[in-house]
């Protein structure tokens, strides 16, 4: 049985072809991922298949209607979760549900769902002051109401950390019918490898659909075969690195947080985070979401006010001379902060020209080519996919040569093969002696860092080197560390 | 139904979560009525002159005390010419009167005396005034001096009624026109915004994946705000009648009905405006530029129709907020009148009707057309 049968598919967006005379089947109770690089047509592909875009060419048949004409019909039976979810951030987790539960013609039944998503105890809080992980599983929990027959889920594991990763899975797991298809887009090789079947986009094509056991069974050569799939990665020296000059100063620890503290109310956000990161060291910051790491980051960049404590940039005070500690820093937010209308060229004109850069169009023309953003040069920023988005934010992040350079998730939602390029990248400006301070969700990238504090609600529970905290917690890979790590804390 | 229940609920919650509507719909009407009562006032005021006597004689002293005296003016004495020319130039006084030293032998003889009269027309509204009070005053005073018979006979006795409006006091047609800024207010500005933040949040790409039909998304946005903008309408109306005095002469019922037909006209304008722009920041510009500055400048309300080139009086036919502030501005003073109120009933219902289609029709349910 299948759920999807899709001939000789083609969709345009003006002249850009999005999807290219694509032809696949989605096969009924199975859990089939997709994969694939930014801009490869994954959410263009979802959307066609509910009705929200029109094929220019080709046929589609989703549960037996056709989108074209049939998208009513076909609404009744499916559940889709867009990569924005859209969440109404000024109601509650609670009128949310109820909501969506009354489109979709169900009861108001939630406790099994408010249990699963463990949001029972913030039922009635906003869903806008929720933290990244518990908005997706509202969000998931929401297309889970009325169970539908085909559930489609644009990438829900985009910014969540590991613990909610593990969470969201478990619940569509449980929440479905041994008759339920899910269509499940992901960036997370590791997700996919535990799918019945995965289909790997490229270019609007498909090339590669079949079980993920077929193309290996660990995530390792996993990763390594879909690599090889879509074109294989060979860079091995960063051409950003080569052209940074070497960073030349006499300060030690170049990065200093100290007794840092951010406190709302009775609620610290961050509490007596102390640490030193020495010139040239990758510092990974990791945790689940809504631990603080953020917020440490926007004080040790003087963008929110520490209520106690301080930090130091190459031994600069940030609370006293915040525009000079500043000069030193490339900040890359978690958030996308560049002027969206403007276009790719004109937002690194902008970073280039506030930094006081020299030599401007040399700089703006490598940062272009380095980062493959030629396509998209002359289109606006908020039009690009959301991997080209973290591209241009980290282009402009360095386009001034700082000697220091934050990173608050800057691989979240980007490929396979970009997030190799700007691990490369890191690398090998950390050589040149950039010191590092970075954020991410995903654990095989923690293994990159020199040192890693992990922090949960608001406190440093465990600081060391990647090996020293797999030993700590007994574990063979990082993902397992963090989890038990985080759990050994909450005893 | 019962989607479109769920709807407009979600809507109601947003609106009370959000100060903005709350502010727009209540708050604003109470700071404008207080600006129109106490800041603008369109009735003629008091003014500052200067009066020179070069004839100082017992009886030209009590045409420069008739001066002093009136509650129109506020007279300074002076004997230097010098000193009113600077005075004016400084605005301290907006004009004078100077009483020539021939004034009282040239009326004891029998002969036609001159009176000068001195105004500031660079301001030719106030330059008017000026004229008309010292002209009224010297006729005023003229009458009861020893002079009298001199006059003309007087062959007309003027008897003026000012109907509608007896006391000639503006703030009796201002209240009610700043009722139609803050419905157009509601009705555009507040609804532009509403559609085009679901594109921008995302919410809209769910809520299309779910049953909901175009019709359900246009009502349970126009019922919300319809609501709300008529309670707006109720509070305004009674910070007019209630404590401010204003009278009403008119009839209630008609009043909510073609305010009802306002507004539904109105909350087409603005929902249009959002279906076709998908951006708040362009929205709420565009609903100024459409919605706000006509009805504010082009509607009648603060400056006339009658006085406007042939061309704009002509366009402002088409604005809706031209027609209600003509509606409510003599529902309020004069009554009920059946030809304006049909006139406006039946146009603003007729554009409402199509703005509704319109903006039904361009409700996709999809993210393309």
């Amino acid at each position: 049985m299948q759920t999807v049968t899709i001939n000789n598919l083609t969709k345009k967006f003006n002249s850009t072809v999005a999807i290219d005379n694509l032809s696949l089947s989605i096969r009924k109770g199975k859990i089939t991922g997709l994969i694939g690089a930014d801009g490869a047509g994954k959410t263009t592909l979802l959307r066609t298949m509910i009705g929200l875009l029109l094929p220019n060419e080709g046929e589609i048949s989703v549960l037996g209607f056709n989108p074209v004409t049939q998208k009513d019909e076909l609404n009744e039976h499916i559940g889709y979760m867009p990569q924005k979810f859209g969440l109404y951030e000024d109601l509650t987790v609670l009128e949310n549900l109820k909501l969506y539960a009354d489109l979709k013609g169900v009861e108001h039944d939630f406790d099994k769902m408010l249990e699963f998503t463990t949001l029972a105890p913030f039922q009635d809080r906003l869903s806008g002051a929720l933290s990244g992980g518990m908005k997706q599983k509202l969000g998931l929990a929401c297309t889970l109401l009325g169970t539908p027959e085909f559930l489609l889920l644009d990438e829900p594991s985009v910014g969540v950390d590991p613990i909610s990763r593990k969470d969201l899975i478990k619940m569509v797991k449980e929440m479905i019918t041994p008759e339920t298809t899910v269509l499940w887009s992901t960036a997370y090789l590791d997700e996919a490898l535990n799918f019945d079947e995965i289909i790997v986009l490229d270019k609007g094509k498909s090339i590669f659909m079949g079980k993920p056991t077929d193309l290996a069974d660990n995530t390792k050569d996993f990763e390594n075969k879909v690599i090889e799939l879509m074109g294989g990665f060979n860079m091995e020296t960063s051409p950003i690195a080569q052209d940074y000059s070497e960073i030349q100063t006499d300060i030690e620890y170049t990065v200093v947080a100290d007794n840092l503290e951010k406190r709302y109310g009775d609620f610290y956000a961050v509490k007596n985070n102390s640490f030193k990161i020495k010139k040239g060291e990758i510092f990974g910051l990791l945790g689940p979401n809504g631990a603080g790491k953020s917020t440490s980051f926007k004080m040790m960049c003087g963008l929110a006010k520490p209520t106690s404590g301080t930090a130091r940039i190459m031994g600069i005070d940030i609370l006293k001379e915040p525009e000079k500690a500043r000069t030193n820093l490339g900040y890359m937010a978690q958030k996308f902060s560049l002027y969206g209308s403007m276009t790719v060229r004109q937002n690194l004109e902008f970073f280039a020209s506030v930094y006081g850069v020299k030599n401007t169009k040399e700089k703006i023309k490598k940062a272009i080519s380095t980062f493959n953003l030629e396509e998209y040069e002359n289109q606006p920023a908020e039009d690009l996919p959301l991997g080209f988005k973290q591209r241009l934010s980290m282009a402009c992040a360095l386009i001034h040569n700082p000697p220091i350079l934050f990173l608050d998730e800057p691989t979240s939602g980007v490929d396979i093969i970009v997030r190799k390029e700007f691990w490369v990248h890191i690398t090998s400006l950390a050589q040149k002696g950039v010191t590092v301070m970075v954020t991410t969700h995903f654990m095989d990238e923690a293994e990159y860092c020199d040192r890693i504090s992990l922090f949960y609600k608001g406190q440093t529970i465990a600081v060391g080197t990647p090996k020293e905290l797999k030993e700590k917690a007994n574990a063979d890979n990082m993902e397992d560390a963090f989890i038990t790590l985080i759990k050994e804390s909450e005893k | 139904m019962k989607i479109l229940f769920a709807l407009v609920k979600k809507e109601f919650l947003q609106i009370m979560r959000d100060p903005s509507s709350i502010i727009i719909a209540f708050i604003l009407p109470l700071i404008s009525v207080f600006i129109y009562m106490y800041g603008l006032n369109l009735d003629s005021p008091r003014i500052t002159m200067g009066i020179k006597n070069d004839n100082p004689t017992p009886e030209t002293s009590t045409l420069v005390k008739s001066f002093g005296h009136s509650k129109y003016i506020n007279s300074i004495s002076t004997d230097n010419m010098k000193e009113i020319e600077k005075d004016i130039m400084r605005s301290k006084i907006r004009g004078a009167v100077v009483i020539p030293n021939d004034f009282s032998t040239k009326l004891e003889r029998g002969k036609s005396a001159d009176l000068l009269i001195i105004a500031d027309g660079s301001e030719t509204n106030t330059a008017n005034y000026v004229q008309n009070y010292a002209m009224q005053i010297s006729n005023l005073w003229l009458k009861t001096s020893k002079y009298k018979n001199a006059m003309a006979k007087q062959v007309i006795e003027q008897n003026s009624r000012f109907w509608y409006n007896p006391d000639l006091d503006s703030h009796h047609f201002i209240l009610p026109g700043s009722i139609a800024i803050t419905m157009t207010l509601i009705g555009i500005l507040l609804t532009s915004l509403v559609i085009a933040r679901e594109w921008e949040r995302g919410t809209m790409e769910a809520l299309l994946s779910t049953s909901v039909k175009p019709i359900h998304i246009v009502l349970s946005k126009y019922i919300p705000y319809f609501i709300l903008g008529m309670l707006s309408l109720l509070f305004n109306v009674f910070l007019c009648v209630v404590c401010f005095n204003i009278p009403f002469r008119g009839n209630y019922f008609v009043l909510i009905l073609v305010s009802g037909l306002f507004l539904f006209a109105s909350l087409g304008i603005g929902l249009m405006i959002s279906t076709k722009l998908k951006n708040q920041f362009l929205a709420s510009l565009m609903s100024i530029g459409l919605g706000f500055l006509p009805a504010l400048m082009m509607s009648g309300f603060l400056f006339p129709i009658r006085s406007m080139p042939l061309f704009f009086r002509i366009f402002t036919l088409i604005l809706p907020p031209r027609h209600y502030v003509t509606f409510i501005e003599s529902e309020f003073m004069a009554g009920s009148i059946l030809p304006i109120v049909y006139v406006n009933a039946i146009y603003l219902s007729v554009l409402g009707f199509i703005l509704f289609m319109a903006v039904l029709k361009n409700t996709s349910l999809r993210l393309e057309k």
